[in-house]
């Protein structure tokens, strides 16, 4: 198990290595750079000149080679430099990476436990309820969900919820009063802002994961194993949950490993529509203006959850599958 | 506080995140990370640099007269010194009572350019002068597209900058909704220019006071001009006009005089540039001229001391920032020496989706907000609009176009850009496609503006039959008889196919969409392409494109068209080049007679359309909704803030129970 271990962490650094590289070429090869925007939208008589340009090209490391820029860069990050932001007034990219995590990750883990609270018993219960007309008009409904586009939702929500009715806040993560809260005061704030963009965070995964368990538990429910224990008298709660539903768990771990890099990206549509300060819109924004420092520590973070996903699902399938060992 | 030191905690997680994934070695390198500059220090030299930090390297040396040489030695005439809510209510005495009181005013739906001006007339009056019937504890709330990245007004370089900007900086010049430019009577005693334009002198107020209680002084404009004028320092934009000053000096605390390389009309703009607290930066400068990596430039940032009416005191990244009133700008010793902000706070709103913010404005969560026009005909003439809002419109002298790049075999010859202006369809243009609410452009200079000559053009009509009789004649012929039109350039025959790129936007793509189907008529092949704003930007900018969409705003003076213009300037980006609209912008530049030079923009502005380096397409006014308690708007061709008075001008009124 230890070898196996090393052995992914090096290939996980090498990939990492080659992510990063791959990227930084793709980005500083993309026309514009961090001095692209322009002045004159804000005053016409505010001009950037071709002189201005190149010795800001200079002062920030611009008109060096882009793999000259690379190896600056990665040395930097193994002194635990992450860079600095040009078009956020050289803002440390730790600190604006630091300052969305918390927005996203209530977003995306409230997402995930609601997402699993609620699509394991509901995966169950279609399968046990196969074929009635009540499972067949859920289905329907989780198909309909799954189809309709998430800023769609969001729009529909934001009109009846906020606008119409005046229940939910209509954007943002807090009130402005926020600060006047108490402890309590905040946390239901928040929770407020929340609940409509995770509910659209929510409802598409819900959908997807249901009907994935579903399909598994189908095929799982056909196989012998499950007929002999039916025929041993078993009940059929535990036939289902300690019988057929741990033999499903295999591709949801896998599936689980994959969601974890999910966990951060955020979502750029909703939390646009919502204002939520969250790291979708973050890396969005750092495309755009070519904010090379924010893109590659976006990158960076991303690509290491997203190799960590994929080593702790490796791992975790030999938990759940005894038949699975490592050497 | 406590979030502020979860942020870093969650920091120094990322941090530590990331370097548990690097390469074997790395985390157990004991180097560290140098420490952040910091300020001072007498040996201090500019980052990456050699040679020793020199405050204003880019001046020439200056020899400094005195003050009584100068008194002695010109003759001196007097300048303007206005109040520009003083100036307003001038104006608005003059004109007749509005036609409807604000109650009924707010009850009519704006249907028709009467609605509008009766709505604008009884709405943009301003509160009384001693602020009777003014809410003074409302909090205005405002929507910006993006976040406030610099609290620096030397830094700035976006329209929410721009914004922030205008409340909290201090500055010394102004301008009025018709463009006249004039001294601030909030900051400025007397404005002199001597009679050979060559020098201005002014004297400062001395009740003036940085939100930290220092004076502000002659010294820290001077100070500004110099950091302005300091090549380490990264200006983004601001050091552009200021350039041409030689020398600013402060004589002492409030005589200050501004010595220019050249006497030109273009002098007053110029001068006008934010400035900077000497007392917190003259020390921190040095040792870190990015103003932005020190500790204490740091601290600078998130809590900046300002010289305007308003003070940040909150500011969350990606969701919104905070400013409020501070008592210090207008009071003196317990006395009101300037008139009081009439709101206590004003909120600024991150919100980039503009259904969020229409949804906001209806929601009374956001005071005001520009209306696109598909908001202005359709979604906002509702019941749910109507209930907490009204809307109004006004001119704007924002443009957009076709620009042709005149280096390339397509549009050199000035018959083809003519034949473009021919061949587009205009009524599908502005009638279908903008909704019948923005008018046709009649070229570079709005047909309202000074500037506009009086033999001005009218805006060009389709017509296909010239366009393709011009096509012709520039020697555009379909010579092989497959649809398309081709030329003999250089030895080779090309077919006419061209690529126009535009902004990602739903209607801006449908209006060079529209061009495409207006030139396959005439065997023109146009390819729109669509393109991400920073491409699009820089491509234009590198001269690497045939067509392009876009569109401009204006300045506060004509000459600030002139990097549009004038030979291999900046803006000029379909490299136009016509030697006699260069002449006449310098010669405007040295003009000083108001009537002369406005007539020499005149010339410029035929000269243009006979040339047409764009194919001017239409002029997007104002529309903005605004908050039913909101009074006191009136809009200039900047839009309903960015004058003077602008957004001083508008009050909340106290609530009649």
């Amino acid at each position: 198990m230890f070898s196996y271990l090393v052995r992914r962490l090096a290939l996980a650094l090498l990939t990492l290595l080659l992510i990063t590289f791959v990227v930084y070429a793709l980005i500083r090869h993309m026309p514009g750079t961090p001095l692209t925007t322009d002045p004159a939208m804000m005053d016409p008589s505010k001009q950037i000149s071709a002189e201005e340009i190149e010795r800001l090209n200079k002062l920030y490391g611009l008109d060096k080679p882009w793999y000259v820029a690379y190896f600056h860069w990665a040395k930097n990050v193994v002194r635990l430099d992450f860079g600095r932001s040009i078009s956020q007034n050289n803002a440390p990219v730790t600190s604006l990476i630091a300052e969305r995590v918390p927005a996203t990750l209530l977003l995306s883990i409230s997402s995930l436990v609601l997402t699993y609270l609620l699509s394991i018993p509901l995966g169950l219960w279609s399968t046990v309820k196969s074929g009635t007309t009540i499972e067949r008009t859920v289905s329907t409904l989780l198909y309909m969900l799954y189809s309709l586009p998430s800023f769609v939702a969001a729009l529909f929500l934001q009109i009846v919820l906020a606008v119409k009715l005046g229940w939910l806040p209509l954007f943002g993560m807090t009130s402005d009063a926020y600060e006047s809260f108490s402890m309590m005061g905040k946390t239901w704030d928040i929770f407020l802002h929340a609940l409509m963009p995770v509910t659209c965070f929510t409802y598409g995964s819900l959908a997807y994961y249901s009907r994935f368990i579903r399909a598994n538990m189908q095929e799982v429910v056909r196989q012998d194993y499950i007929r002999t224990a039916r025929a041993k008298g078993v009940p059929p709660g535990q036939v289902i949950w300690r019988h057929a539903f741990r033999n499903t768990l295999i591709p949801l771990v896998t599936l689980m490993g994959l969601t974890l890099p999910s966990l951060l990206s955020g979502a750029v549509i909703l939390e646009q529509i919502f204002t939520w300060p969250g790291m979708g819109r973050l890396y969005f924004e750092a495309i755009g203006r070519r904010d090379y420092d924010v893109v590659m520590g976006l990158t960076l973070v991303f690509s290491v959850l997203t190799l960590l996903g994929q080593l702790l699902a490796d791992l975790l399938y030999a938990v759940v599958d005894p038949r699975v060992t490592y050497h | 506080m406590k979030a502020r030191c979860w942020h870093k905690s969650v920091s120094k997680l990322v941090a530590i995140t990331l370097l548990l994934s690097l390469p074997i070695g790395g985390g157990c390198s004991s180097e560290k990370s140098a420490p952040p500059p910091e300020a001072g220090g007498e040996a201090a030299k500019s980052e990456g640099s050699e040679q020793p930090f020199e405050l204003g390297n880019m001046l020439e040396p200056f020899d400094v007269p005195s003050l009584e040489e100068l008194i002695a030695e010109h003759e001196w005439v007097d300048r303007p010194v206005v109040d520009s809510m003083k100036l307003m209510r001038d104006f608005q005495s003059s004109l007749p009572s509005p036609e409807l009181s604000a109650e009924e005013a707010l009850d009519l739906r704006n249907k028709s350019p009467e609605d509008n001006a009766k709505i604008l007339d009884a709405l943009g009056r301003l509160a009384s002068e001693d602020g009777e019937g003014v809410d003074y504890e409302a909090e205005l709330v405002m929507m910006t597209n993006g976040d406030l990245k610099s609290t620096n007004p030397l830094l700035t370089s976006s329209v929410t900058e721009s914004d922030y900007h205008s409340l909290s900086a201090f500055g010394l010049f102004s301008f009025d909704k018709e463009f006249n430019k004039f001294a601030s009577a909030d900051s400025v005693v007397s404005w002199q220019t001597s009679k050979d334009r060559l020098i201005d002198k002014i004297v400062m107020r001395d009740d003036l006071t940085w939100s930290d209680g220092t004076p502000i002084t002659a010294h820290d404009v001077a100070f500004s001009f110099q950091v302005l004028m300091t090549e380490e320092i990264p200006i983004p934009a601001m050091r552009q006009g200021t350039d041409k000053i030689r020398w600013i000096e402060a004589y002492d605390d409030h005589t200050l005089v501004y010595f220019h390389r050249e006497a030109l009309s273009t002098n007053d703009g110029n001068m006008n540039f934010y400035i900077l607290p000497e007392h917190k930066y003259a020390e921190t400068i040095p040792g870190d001229p990015t103003m932005a990596r020190s500790k204490g430039h740091s601290a600078l940032e998130d809590k900046p001391v300002v010289g305007g009416s308003y003070t940040l005191v909150k500011r969350t990244r990606g969701q919104e920032f905070v400013m409020q009133r501070r008592e210090s700008a207008y009071m003196r010793n317990g006395k009101q020496v300037r008139d009081k902000p009439y709101f206590k706070t004003v909120r600024f709103k991150a919100i980039e989706d503009r259904n969020t913010a229409l949804l906001a404005l209806k929601a009374d969560q956001i005071h005001a907000m520009e209306l696109t026009a598909e908001q202005w005909n359709g979604q906002s003439d509702g019941d749910d609009f109507y209930r907490d809002n009204t809307k109004t419109s006004g001119l704007a002298w924002i443009s957009f176009h076709f620009c042709w790049n005149t280096k390339t075999p397509y549009f050199e010859d000035k018959r083809v850009r003519q034949a473009m202006s021919y061949a587009m369809d205009y009524e599908e243009l502005l009638d279908t496609i903008l909704y019948g609410i923005y008018s046709p452009c009649q070229g570079t200079f709005h047909p309202t503006s000074k500037m506009f000559p009086k033999d001005g053009p009218e805006p060009f009509q389709q017509d296909l039959d010239i366009a393709e009789q011009l096509l012709d004649a520039a020697g555009w012929e379909d010579s092989d008889g497959d649809g398309i039109r081709d030329r003999e350039v250089n030895g080779r025959t090309i077919p006419f196919e061209f690529t126009l790129i535009v902004a990602n936007i739903e209607d801006r793509i449908k209006i060079a969409t529209l061009m495409k189907e207006c030139l396959e008529s005439i065997g023109v092949e146009c390819n729109v392409k669509p393109t991400e704003f920073t491409v699009l930007t820089q491509m234009q900018r590198d001269r690497k494109f045939q067509a392009a969409f876009a569109g401009w705003g204006t300045g506060a003076d004509p000459d600030t068209t002139a990097n549009l213009w004038v030979t291999n300037e900046g803006r000029n980006y379909g490299s136009y080049s016509n030697l006699r609209v260069d002449a006449l912008f310098e010669q405007a530049r040295h003009e000083f007679d108001e009537e002369k030079r406005m007539a020499l923009y005149g010339e410029i502005h035929n000269l243009l359309w006979e040339d047409q380096p764009y194919t001017w397409l239409f002029v997007r006014n104002s529309f903005y909704g605004f908050n039913k308690r909101l009074r006191g708007y009136n809009f200039s061709p900047r839009g309903p803030f960015s004058y003077g008075p602008g957004i001083g001008s508008i009050y909340m009124p106290t609530l009649t129970p």
